[in-house]
Order: structure tokens, then sequence, then C-alpha cells
């Protein structure tokens, strides 16, 4: 009901949900057309980061530019793995309580880092990211440390009477539709709530949190709110890559890795819902077309950020934007001179 | 009384920037707080909304005391105030800002709002309804869809104080309403305040420009952090200290 988008622009509603309902049936339908198990891999991973990105931005809407995403990615990971795996509890269940411990992490760090905004949250925020993986080492009896947690089970099988059972060991797809299912439910909860009164109020805090809190804001409990929304989706696709890989090495989860979730958002740009959906795909997926000149790669991903920081300052999905704001700023004009 | 400060100190470091002030405010009074640059008035509404904590003394709302409680706690208590500076949030449009700005009646939960339950639609439809009595109200219904930042400074004032009545305030603060205004723009800016505190909000505002004391009950002229003098805005202007204040020793009029 309460929507940014219809209060402004009633008219036209159906071509956002058209536009997203052909793309899920051509990502449903997409196994029937690849079969390479390295294409499939690619798409899983960019489905894990897509969430991963999406609920990332959740946080920076609220003014909160967090560099310890991966971070809360890694904790749900190793919470669920060694669950799973000392305590032999189905990863089903365990994925969750990865999502839940991420939660209560980024619950327990949100309240302090409330004390400081932009700029500031930024740094402190690395630092809780970095102490998260300082973390995994310190139990290495558990996590493996620095060689890495292996013997990861994956999901079990799903045993439906009446069809051939689904194993996720035999083939790639049962795990990219598990992905596909999962991120889509993900987005839906995290669209559901941008869109509400909730997500109003996020950015109104990130616009001005002096005006939000003279309106009865509460400002630090919205951004903890965002923080635990956030890490617990950072900590389900965390889980979810674990009992994919089945390998974890704490060293994936640092500070390059939360950069890089940063920037499939930023190159997608924070505007709208879409941002760091584009993003992950364009940064996942084009470098792995490139990778056949292996050494070049990194330069095609910088090659990316540069073009879209400097030709779309709001992103890839800005872009449009971008053009419909002249045509809203032009009739804008016109109302206002018709006012005044 | 609807407000009463009782010794309220505000140092910042050794300055006392508000130096045991005793005021109060009936119900219903548009009560007008004047005084020289830097003699502590905003600093006494950022002591009243929260926004600062005094370093002493205590501020009684409706009998209850506030002082030193969280902004947003004390707007859900009922006082609402607008900046100095037509603070508003810039991506928003005009209704956008003030559907925003409820928060408190009614509120909604985390799970209602998440799953767009019936009774979160119910109250988010009323708040659209209310929403649109308030554009109504301060007359911006025109521009409604225009974003708040390409707004121009008289709209930006009168919006900042149509969010400030989404929260549905006993008191409103009003800080510099009319500042940086045509005259045309000012006397409509009257006209809208006469009209707030027709629906029983009472007011207490800050402004230079003494046009504006027409609308005041009474005056409070502050210097220096001190009350100098109280009264209706004649008693006031006679007032040898008030005097003093603007214009220095020895310009007795």
């Amino acid at each position: 009901m309460l929507n940014g988008e219809r209060i402004t622009r009633g008219r036209r509603n159906w071509i956002r949900p058209a536009v997203y309902a052909s793309l899920l049936i051509i990502l449903f339908l997409l196994p029937l057309f690849v079969d390479s198990v390295y294409y499939l891999h690619t798409f899983i991973i960019s489905l894990i980061y897509t969430i991963a990105a999406c609920s990332l931005r959740t946080v920076m809407i609220s003014g909160q530019i967090s560099i310890a995403h991966a971070g809360f990615m890694g904790f749900g990971a190793y919470v669920s793995s060694i669950l799973a795996k000392e305590l032999n509890w189905t990863p089903w269940l365990t994925i969750l309580l990865g999502g839940i411990s991420a939660t209560i992490v980024g619950v327990l760090a949100g309240y302090p880092l409330t004390r400081v905004r932009a700029i500031y949250f930024s740094m402190v925020s690395l630092f809780v990211g970095l102490a998260i993986v300082a973390l995994i080492g310190v139990f290495a009896n558990y996590t493996g440390g620095d060689i890495g947690l292996i013997g990861i089970p994956p999901l079990p099988d799903i045993k439906i009477p009446g069809l051939p059972d689904i194993n996720f060991l035999r083939s790639r797809i049962p795990y990219y539709y598990f992905f596909l299912v999962l991120t889509v439910l993900s987005l839906l909860i995290l669209y559901s709530l941008e869109n509400s009164r909730i997500g109003m109020s996020w950015k109104a805090i990130a616009q001005s949190y002096l005006v939000a809190s003279s309106v009865g804001i509460n400002e630090s409990g919205f951004r903890v709110l965002a923080l635990a929304v956030g890490c617990f989706f950072a900590g389900i696709a965390g889980a979810g890559y674990a009992h994919y890989n089945m390998v974890l090495t704490r060293s994936s989860f640092g500070f390059l890795s939360s950069v890089n979730l940063l920037i499939y958002v930023l190159v997608g740009g924070t505007g709208s819902f879409a941002g760091p959906i584009i993003g992950t795909t364009v940064l996942v997926i084009v470098p792995e077309i490139f990778r056949w000149m292996k050494t070049f790669a990194p330069f095609v991903f910088g090659g990316i950020m540069l073009f879209v920081v400097f030709f779309m300052p709001q992103g890839i999905a800005g872009l449009f934007e971008q053009l419909k704001t002249k045509v809203v700023q032009f009739q804008q004009r016109k109302t206002l001179r018709d006012v005044t | 009384m609807l407000l009463e400060t009782e010794g309220l100190t505000k140092y910042f470091g050794g300055l006392a920037a508000v130096f045991g002030l005793e005021m109060s405010i009936r119900e219903g009074e548009i009560v007008g707080m004047i005084g020289p640059n830097g003699a502590g008035k905003t600093t006494v509404f950022n002591l009243i909304t929260g926004f600062l904590r005094p370093s002493a003394g205590r501020i009684l709302f409706d009998g209850k005391d506030i002082s030193g409680k969280k902004p947003h706690l004390i707007a859900k208590m009922g006082i609402g105030r607008t900046f100095q500076l037509a603070y508003l949030f810039p991506d928003f449009t005009v209704f956008e800002n003030i559907v925003t700005s409820f928060n408190l009646y009614p509120k909604s939960g985390f799970w209602e709002a998440l799953f767009k339950a019936p009774s979160y639609r119910r109250k988010e439809r009323y708040i659209l309804d209310q929403a649109r009595e308030i554009l109504r109200l301060v007359g911006l219904e025109g521009v409604k869809k225009v974003l708040g930042r390409n707004l121009p400074h008289g709209y930006q004032k009168l919006l900042t104080m149509a969010r400030a009545l989404a929260i549905k305030p006993k008191l409103l603060l009003l800080d510099e309403p009319i500042a940086g205004m045509s005259l045309e723009e000012i006397n409509y800016a009257m006209s809208v305040i006469e009209k707030i505190r027709g629906q029983g909000v009472t007011i207490l505002l800050v402004e230079h420009n003494m046009r504006i004391m027409a609308l005041c009950d009474r005056v409070i002229v502050i210097n220096f952090g001190h009350k100098v003098a109280e009264g209706s805005m004649e008693e006031v202007r006679q007032n040898q200290e008030v005097i003093e204040a603007y214009f220095g020793r020895g310009h007795a009029a």
C-alpha cells in the first residue's frame, strides 16, 4: 500500500512485474538449455551472491555502508557447517540456524555501531568483519583455521514417494533449483520490507537522521533492524554456499570479499531494488566469460567498475532512473510554473 | 501548564549557552521566543526536543519529566518541531515526506508490514487520508508529487510544518518558520500557523522577523541563555533590559 513507487507513479505498474515474471520463467527453464556443469556452477554462485548483495543493499538503504557483510556470510556458513558436521543435524535446519546466528551477531555488533554514522560507520564495520574472520581462526579445532573446513555434508536427498530421489551430489541441477527458490524467497521478503513503512523509515534515516527522529522514527532501532535483516540473509547465503561447496576457507569471507559485495551493489546501483541483482550478475558472469584470458580477468572487472563510476554514477540500474528523472524533473518544473 | 522548564542549563565546554532558564507555556497559547543571535534560543529547542541533554534542570511536559529523553520518544509524547534550515527528506516527494512522518499513530509491527496484513493496509489507508488532510491544511496539494529537493524555499518551510503535524503534536516548536520568505509567503505562512493553532495545537516559535509577533499571545526574550523579559509584545518593547540586549547600553528609546 504505502510504497514510494505507487504514490508517485500510479500508472504502468504492470511493466515491472511482467519483467520479473519473464525473467523468472527463463531462470526456471535454464537447466533445459545449459547442461555444462561449469556454467551451472557460475549461475549458482551468482545466485548466492545475489542474496548477499541484496541483503547488503537493505543495510545500505538505512544509510549504513557496511564493510562487514562477507564476515556475516562467513559466520552463517561456519555455524551451519559445524552444526551439520559435528552434531549431524540436517543442513535444512542448520542453514536456517546459520542465518539466525548471523542475525544475533549483527544485532550485538549493531547496537554499538549505531553510535557512529556515515563513513565512521563503515570504518568501524570493517573491524567487525575482520573480527569475525579472526574469531573463525580462534576456534580452529572446529573451524579448521587456516587449513579450512572440509567434510561439510551436502544437502541430503529429498525423497518423494512415487518419484525418483533428488540427489544433490549426482548433478548440479538440484542445487541450482534450491538456490533459485532460496533467492526468490529472500528477494520477495527484502522487497516487501523495503516497500513498506519500515523501508520508508530506513530511507528517511539515511536522508536525515535529525528529521527522522523529530517525527518519532527510532533511529538506532531501525538501523539495528536493517542490520539484523541484512545479516540474516547474508548468513543464509553463506550457509547455503557452505553446503554447496562443502569446503570453507576463512579467507573467502575477509575484507576483499566484503568490498566485492559492496562493488556488486554500487555497480548495479543502490537506488533501485534491481541494482544488486544486475550488479552481481554482470560482475560474476562477465569475468567468467573472459576467463580464457585468465590474467586479465581482474582488469575486465576493474574496467567495468570504472566505466560505471564515470558514466553511470547511479549504477547500471540507475541508468533507466537517470533518464526517467530527467523526464520527471521536466514535468515538475512545469507543475511549479503552473502553481507559482 | 503544558510545558515547564526548571533551572534549565546547558554548558558547551565552559560556555553556558542556556543558564537557569525558567519558562512555562500554557495550553493553547502561541508563544514567541526572541533574542539576539547566539542568545540560546535554538539550544532551548534542542533541549526540549531531546537533541541535546540538559547539563542541569528539568523539563516538564504535561507534568512528566522529559529531560534527557531520546528525540523519538519526545516526539511520541507529542512535541513536534521544525528546524531552522528547511530540513526535509530531499529524495522523497512532498506527499511521501508527510506520509513517512506518520510513525506513531497508528503504529505497525514488523510482521504486519512484511506480510502486508489487512490490519497494516487499513492503517496505511488511514495514514494516506490523514496525510491528504494535512496537505490541504498547509496548502501543498499542488506540489504533492514534487521531490523535496526541487521545492522552492518557502514551500520547503511549509512542508517542514506539515511534517511536524503528522505526529499529532500537542506542542509544536517552530524554529524561524518565516525566515527567508517573501512578504507574500510570510502572510500565507502566518495564516497556516493560525490554522494549526485553530486545531488546538500549542505553539512555541523562535523568529527574528518581528512581523510574526502579531500572532503571539506572549513573548519571551532571551539573552545569553537567561530570560530577560516576558509579557506582551508591547510590554517587552518598553523593557530596558530588552533594549540593552538588542542595541547595547545607552540606547534608551
